[in-house]
């Protein structure tokens, strides 16, 4: 398909090396993945009400489902997403509301992981779970969402 | 400031009663105009026809998971009251199975607990994410911090 995303929204920063270069092993609390930010613009508060039907339409307060847009495209670029990584699930913590005009700065660092024994028709199996942080503050400093992001991680993973 | 207009009144509400709701309608439009949205164009979302010879998903594409959360959040600004969930409400989900083009997701919350902290009333529910038709997209607990 056609990609629409508006780029320009975006910038990304962070050390060169990002979690595809770690080892399970090396995948320690605190690693810092990097971040970015993200202008809020009318267009795309516009866009995401209309979307999914969300009764606000951001003339106060942008969409809450919006939470999620400052970080992805952010987690994409400093490759958070590891490939054949299965997302496990969210802790959403909320704090204060971003509006139309904001920047958005997300930071991304690595939160736990675990390593979980599973047995299954008498065959053992170790699933490695990764947990990352992604929090998000405005242009003064102040904490908007905070999300972990919990991900099992694929077999082959050493 | 936002209005706080709840739809519940915390002195009236008991264990185990259930929420408000909301439901949203999953296509592959609206997933296509998602990920135009956040940028996100994983394959396993948007590629349609490479999609098709995927065994993983049964052949279809699946939304992004942070799709599968819409219907909660709403639900969680609807029932507080606020266009924003207040400092302190906090989600915590597991996803169960993946959300495909075609299904209608539905939150459902049901009171677990009711407590007054630090001068805030509180409820918190055990949280479920449900295809209309049947199954569990996600699950977990929500804490709702009312006005």
């Amino acid at each position: 398909m056609e990609q629409k995303f508006n780029t320009s929204l975006v910038a990304n920063f962070g050390p060169a090396k990002m979690l595809p270069d770690l080892k399970f092993a090396e995948m320690e609390p605190g690693w810092d993945c990097g971040g970015g930010t993200y202008k809020v613009t009318k267009e795309e508060v516009d866009k995401f009400s209309k979307l999914m039907g969300d009764a606000n339409k951001g003339d106060v307060t942008i969409p809450i489902g919006m939470i999620y847009i400052f970080g992805l495209r952010i987690c994409w670029d400093r490759k958070v997403f590891l490939d054949g990584a299965i997302r496990a699930g969210d802790k959403i913590s909320f704090f204060k509301p971003a509006k139309i005009g904001d920047t958005i700065t997300t930071k991304l660092s690595i939160a736990d992981k675990k390593e979980v024994k599973k047995e299954k028709d008498g065959k053992v199996r170790i699933n490695k779970f990764l947990y990352v942080d992604m929090n998000a503050t405005n242009q003064s400093g102040e904490k908007i969402v905070d999300i972990q992001m919990s991900f099992l991680l694929p077999a082959t993973m050493q | 400031m936002e209005d706080a207009m709840s739809k519940i009144d915390f002195a009236s509400v008991q264990v185990g009663d259930t929420l408000s709701s909301k439901s949203l309608a999953v296509s592959q439009q609206l997933i296509n105009e998602y990920a135009d949205i956040c940028g996100d164009y994983n394959s396993i979302h948007v590629d349609v026809e490479g999609m098709k010879s995927n065994t993983m998903f049964g052949g279809s594409t699946i939304a992004h998971g942070t799709i599968n959360v819409e219907p909660v959040l709403q639900a969680l600004c609807d029932i507080e009251g606020r266009l924003w969930p207040a400092e302190g409400s906090k989600i915590d989900l597991q996803f169960r199975a993946p959300v495909k083009p075609g299904f209608t997701i539905v939150s459902n919350l049901v009171v677990k607990e009711k407590k007054t902290e630090g001068g805030k009333n509180i409820l918190v529910c055990d949280m479920k994410i449900q295809n209309k038709d049947g199954g569990d997209c996600a699950m977990g607990s929500t804490v709702i911090v009312c006005p």
